[in-house]
């Protein structure tokens, strides 16, 4: 019993063939109404009928909306789009299909967050949509989510393997990105443990005995590790123009001016 | 033996990310039953299966994007895995090692299946073609072609007579093996084809689609022997019970399937996964149904025997 209706009620002590009668009549009647004023309340459907009229009405909205979207969207009138496609998700809430045109145009808008959030609607209502997937993982990657968007790319390719774009441009643009930036974080945190090891190097730690060579050896080590710090300072990840991540010298300060600090450092440690 | 369908385990996070593809493999030289799964977390894990519970033995790491499909060797020995990173990688499955790691070339890895005699592994192509690798060599040895398009899903025959390959645009191929020509080319579904199976005896096959429907050919004259429905959403894969009476299917209704190969009906309806089944197998005896899904779990079934 999805709705309350005094018929159902009615029905059950009235003879079949009567109501029948009485239900033939008033479809007459009602089509007599319809034919001469619009407006008239529709009695014996009320509740139903005014519901039924609502609907058809919001979907039909929706969609004019959604299409007057569209066309302003292609003339480049971005953020009047968007206003079409909000009136549209006001009416039917559900339908994914506004949720990632309007992502996609807040990408191009750079809003970059509710673009995201747009496309994750999207995906939500239709999981099994390749091309939401794709709006999502574009609108992650503008976010700088990158992670997200290599996850995102890989469900939509998924779904619909022969899809080349996915595979060549989406997929392996942003795993590119995601290898560059792995590269440098690695980098990064070669660079700061050797900094730490610098600062209270295991060498250090130990006693000496100032006359034999344990000392020397120790400074040696020490000086080696800051070679290697001020090695690492100077060098770059370097992302050539094919996508091979190197880590190449920078250029100017090269090697000459590397020993003069190294000699005081070395000196200096000698005094601890 | 029970008497009934009915779950047995469920191992919750199983993976760090979606379950894609899982195989059940029994150990020729000690008996034991693995387990194994391919996620999209880029891992595949083998995991045995012992005193009705599943305990993980290793997590094979080396593929660099998502693991679609994974197979077990006949003998259980080798498992085989490929990616989205276009690498095919077989794994001793006592040590957990790699032993070997094959570039089947951009977009060309997809579905794999070991042959009958496990010397060979099956993969489908984007232009439409099977490649066919050595496992000892571990290079292509050679191709078959269908001249159609990406090729979803493949399976060989158990009596190692035929391979037949499903493709997106919904196209059958079945090709005979020892001459390498097309045998039948069926226009079966409208809609990807995910997954296909032969029935033991090898007379039947049971192709899953998008469409929603699951149908049952008669291998040897290429006709249609039945259509079924009963999924709300796409069908994802389809395995056939070594009993040779029952397969099961899986869905992105969420559902797993057990269906009656003669009557072709749907006898049972497990409604445990919160999120699209991916992956549905059975274990050497058709005793147990292994499935996993989006929603990271892998599940264990008891069939009455």
């Amino acid at each position: 019993m999805a709705s309350f209706g005094w018929k159902r009620k009615a029905g059950e002590r009235v003879s079949k063939s009567v109501v029948q009668q009485f239900e033939a009549e008033a479809e007459k009647a009602e089509e007599v109404d319809e034919q001469t004023q619009d407006e008239k309340v529709d009695w014996l459907h009320a509740i139903k009928r005014r519901r039924e009229v609502l609907l058809e009405d919001c979907g039909a909205k929706s969609k004019r909306l959604k299409d007057e979207g569209a066309l302003l969207a292609e003339q480049g009138r971005h953020w009047e789009a968007i206003k079409k496609w909000d009136e549209a998700i006001h009416l039917t809430p559900d339908d994914p299909l506004l949720y990632e045109m309007k992502s996609q145009v807040l990408t191009i808008l750079q809003e970059v967050f509710p673009a995201v959030r747009a496309a994750e609607t999207a995906v939500k209502f239709r999981p099994l949509w390749w091309e939401g997937w794709q709006t999502l993982g574009r609108a992650q990657l503008n976010l700088g989510e990158v992670d997200l968007a290599v996850r995102s790319f890989q469900v939509a390719i998924h779904l619909c393997p022969s899809e080349c774009k996915l595979w060549q441009e989406d997929l392996a643009w942003a795993w590119r990105i995601q290898k560059q930036h792995l590269a440098t974080k690695e980098k990064i945190r070669q660079e700061e443990e050797t900094k730490k090891q610098i600062l209270n190097a295991p060498e250090l730690e130990q006693d000496y005995d100032f006359e034999s060579d344990e000392v020397l050896d120790a400074c040696v080590a020490v000086a080696e590790r800051q070679t290697h710090y001020e090695k690492l300072k100077q060098t770059a990840v370097v992302i050539d123009s094919e996508g091979n991540i190197q880590n190449v010298v920078s250029g100017e300060q090269g090697s000459d001016n590397t020993e003069t600090p190294l000699k005081e450092q070395f000196v200096k440690i000698r005094g601890l | 033996m029970s008497t009934q369908y009915s779950i047995l385990f469920k191992q919750e996070h199983a993976h760090d990310d979606a379950i894609w593809t899982a195989a059940w493999g029994k150990s020729e030289a000690d008996g034991s039953e693995t387990i194994v799964t391919g996620s999209l977390d880029d891992t595949v894990k083998v995991w045995k299966w012992s005193d009705e519970k599943l305990e993980l033995q290793w997590t094979l790491e080396g593929h660099q994007l998502g693991v679609v499909s994974v197979d077990i060797s006949h003998n259980g020995a080798i498992a085989a895995s490929s990616s989205l990173d276009a690498h095919i990688r077989l794994w001793d499955l006592e040590s957990g090692k790699q032993i070997k790691s094959m570039d089947a070339g951009p977009v060309d890895a997809w579905t794999i299946a070991f042959s009958p005699d496990s010397k060979y592994i099956a993969t489908g192509s984007h232009l439409g073609k099977v490649n066919i690798f050595g496992v000892e060599s571990g290079k292509k040895e050679y191709s078959l072609d269908t001249r159609g398009k990406f090729i979803l899903s493949i399976a060989y025959s158990p009596d190692g007579k035929y391979l037949a390959s499903g493709a997106i645009d919904g196209i059958i191929n079945i090709f005979d093996i020892a001459t390498g020509k097309l045998l039948h080319t069926l226009e079966g579904h409208a809609m990807p084809i995910r997954s296909l199976t032969f029935s033991p005896d090898s007379q039947l096959l049971v192709t899953a689609s998008d469409d929603g429907y699951i149908k049952i050919y008669d291998v040897q004259h290429a006709n249609l022997a039945g259509t079924l429905s009963g999924h709300g959403s796409w069908v994802l894969n389809v395995a056939f019970s070594p009993d040779d009476t029952h397969f099961v299917s899986s869905s992105s209704d969420k559902s797993v399937k057990v269906w009656d190969a003669s009557s072709r009906a749907c006898i049972n309806t497990f409604f445990d996964h919160q999120d699209q089944v991916w992956t549905v197998k059975y274990n050497s005896t058709g005793s147990k149904i292994i499935s996993a899904g989006d929603d990271r779990a892998i599940h264990i079934y008891d069939c009455p025997m």
